[in-house]
């Protein structure tokens, strides 16, 4: 039923995707408003507000209307993924860490802010992403909110992102990583956020427990499918076409995919892993979860 | 009523309170692969010594209230592991850079830099994640549970704790007031309050506790660099801490003493407000008076 590529689509993906994105950005503007300590403030807006794919909001909404929920159910939800992502960028490019000074084209928020602010306003957007879902969602049912909260403590902390982070740090310059570790890298580290922001959308939107598993499921394979993407785009493009330095991860001596099994090899399991999460989608009525199935194919397609 | 008070063993009260949150603690971070990570967030959450402050005044408030203690014991153990990624970071060198806490190495010192501040980043989610997943549904309603999990957050968050780390480190001479409120003053009132959400407090009661919890929290650090102050005066070693505002340092151990006095009277006027509730008080009054005398050491209790 679900034709290849987006332009077979009942609809447009590409202005479904920029009209939730357009969306995500306005509630995002709106969630850290300029209080004092200005500060903190400040650094606050300045990680959370310096663009992005917005992927895992826009991925959080997309499931909530896929499972029956709507847009303004989840948008507190969204905008809290958002505030967490920016919060471990902020962590992760510190001296300490992997100590980037350009994040999206833009120093990065140490190098304006100072290390010390850059370490508290990633803590106090952490705390806003709770305070947030738990404040703002309206029009989900309480113990809905309260499971969500849960997911998300959990996939965000040392089960899910963090526990990646570590095992990232500690195999950098390791000579004989494997397949399994690279995967478990990436199931915590992309993965585990993809899969997390999938869940909450589904919870809160009102799915079925079968329903959120598929999704949950879904999401698993789009985000490793996102890191083999990234790992094949940094072996094949230019810095420029990517708007980043192309080749760090070789550089820098981080594992890959293309490194681990060749380039052609990657691109097969890149498509294998496409098809998989297509797969979840094929009990859900084909119009709704055409968003969902389209972003599967954008993620595998995107070429920066 | 007094008389009451001093007869409350608050020692034992707080040691039997110790020794049940230390072990539901140490349940709660069990390890797992990666290791490093767990065992930096357990070093940090169970370090010896530890007062257990926050989670004593969250089951206090709580059961003033009549409330059942177990709906406060996993919140009770939040603000634990989200004081404790708090200290983690403060201790950080771009921060207070403190090699030390409670005569033990920093977790940095210890782990690294880059694995604390990971610990921190997987103690906050993992607080509110233990909210959730073990308060006994029965006792506590979600909507109150969504209330617990905002105040905690506030208060740890921009315009809490992290606004009072952040003018401690580059605010003018006149904020000392205000960081000493966020700084310490956040934890004791956020437990409070907490207690008394979980517990089903009235409105007006919950802005009762806040306005007590948050005296406490400061009282205890007024006595704190008091303490501290006098020790630097007699040329004892102590643990000084190298930056951070001072009552006692910036207006003299004499005024800083009526301050606290002042904090002590405070805090009192507030508890007055909860008569009815009879000896279920008592425990928040001698608080005040530990915070104010430090009639014994919790330390020692252990």
């Amino acid at each position: 039923v679900c034709a290849e590529g987006t332009s077979k689509l009942p609809f447009s993906f590409k202005a479904y995707m920029a009209q939730k994105i357009d969306a995500i950005n306005q509630a995002l503007d709106a969630a850290v408003p300029l209080k004092e300590p200005r500060k903190i403030h400040e650094a606050m807006r300045y990680s959370l507000l310096a663009g992005g794919k917005r992927i895992c909001p826009f991925l959080c909404i997309a499931v909530s209307e896929l499972v029956g929920g709507t847009e303004s159910m989840v948008m507190p939800a969204a905008c809290a993924l958002e505030m967490i992502h920016a919060m471990s960028l902020i962590h992760d490019d510190l001296p300490c860490m992997d100590n980037d000074d350009i994040r999206r084209g833009q120093p990065t928020s140490h190098k304006v802010f100072g290390e010390a602010v850059a370490v508290l306003a990633g803590d106090a957007l952490l705390a806003l992403a709770f305070q947030h879902i738990a404040t703002l969602t309206v029009g989900v049912p309480p113990e809905r909110i309260v499971r969500g909260i849960g997911e998300l403590g959990k996939f965000i902390g040392a089960e899910g992102v963090v526990g990646g982070q570590v095992v990232d740090l500690s195999s950098k310059g390791q000579s004989d990583v494997s397949l399994e570790q690279l995967e478990f890298i990436h199931l915590r580290k992309t993965a585990a956020m993809v899969e997390g922001t999938a869940v909450l959308g589904a919870v809160l939107g009102g799915g079925s427990d079968d329903e959120i598993e598929k999704l949950r499921t879904f999401a698993r394979y789009t985000g490793l499918l996102f890191q083999v993407v990234d790992d094949i785009l940094d072996v094949t493009k230019s810095s420029v076409e990517l708007g980043k330095t192309a080749g760090k991860d070789l550089l820098a001596d981080n594992i890959t995919y293309p490194k681990l099994m060749g380039i052609e090899k990657s691109r097969e399991f890149a498509e294998k892993l496409k098809k998989d999460a297509q797969e979840q989608l094929s009990g859900f009525d084909p119009q709704k979860a055409a968003p969902l199935f389209a972003l599967a194919h954008y993620v595998a397609q995107r070429s920066k | 009523f007094s008389s009451v008070a001093t007869q409350f063993d608050l020692k034992g009260y707080w040691t039997t309170l110790i020794g049940e949150i230390n072990q539901k603690l140490d349940e709660a971070i069990p390890v797992k692969f990666p290791e490093k990570i767990y065992e930096a967030m357990r070093y940090s959450v169970l370090a010896k010594g530890a007062k257990r402050a926050p989670p004593v005044m969250c089951v206090a408030a709580c059961e003033l209230f009549g409330g059942n203690r177990l709906a406060a014991f996993p919140t009770a153990c939040a603000l634990e592991m989200v004081h404790a990624a708090s200290l983690i970071h403060n201790d950080l060198p771009c921060i207070d850079d403190d090699p030390s806490r409670r005569g033990q190495p920093s977790n940095h010192t210890v782990y690294g830099v880059d694995m604390a501040i990971l610990a921190g980043d997987a103690l906050f989610p993992l607080g509110f994640h233990h909210i959730v997943s073990h308060t006994p549904s029965n006792l506590v309603p979600e909507p109150i549970l969504l209330r617990v999990i905002a105040e905690i957050a506030r208060a740890v968050g921009s315009t809490g704790m992290a606004a009072g780390q952040v003018l401690d480190l580059d605010g003018g001479p006149n904020s000392v007031g205000f960081v000493q409120e966020k700084k310490f003053g956040e934890m004791s009132e956020c437990s409070a309050v907490c207690g008394g959400l979980l517990a089903g407090a009235r409105d007006d009661e919950i802005q009762r506790l806040r306005r007590y919890g948050r005296a406490v929290g400061v009282l205890y650090q007024v006595v704190d660099d008091i303490q501290e102050e006098r020790m630097m005066k007699n040329g004892e070693d102590g643990e000084r801490r190298k930056t951070g505002k001072s009552y006692a340092r910036i207006y003299g151990v004499e005024k800083a003493m009526e301050v606290a006095e002042e904090f002590r009277a405070k805090a009192k006027k507030e508890l007055d407000g909860f008569e009815k509730y009879g000896d279920s008080v008592v425990p928040l009054y001698s608080f005040v008076d530990f915070a104010a005398d430090r009639g014994f050491s919790v330390g020692d209790a252990i």
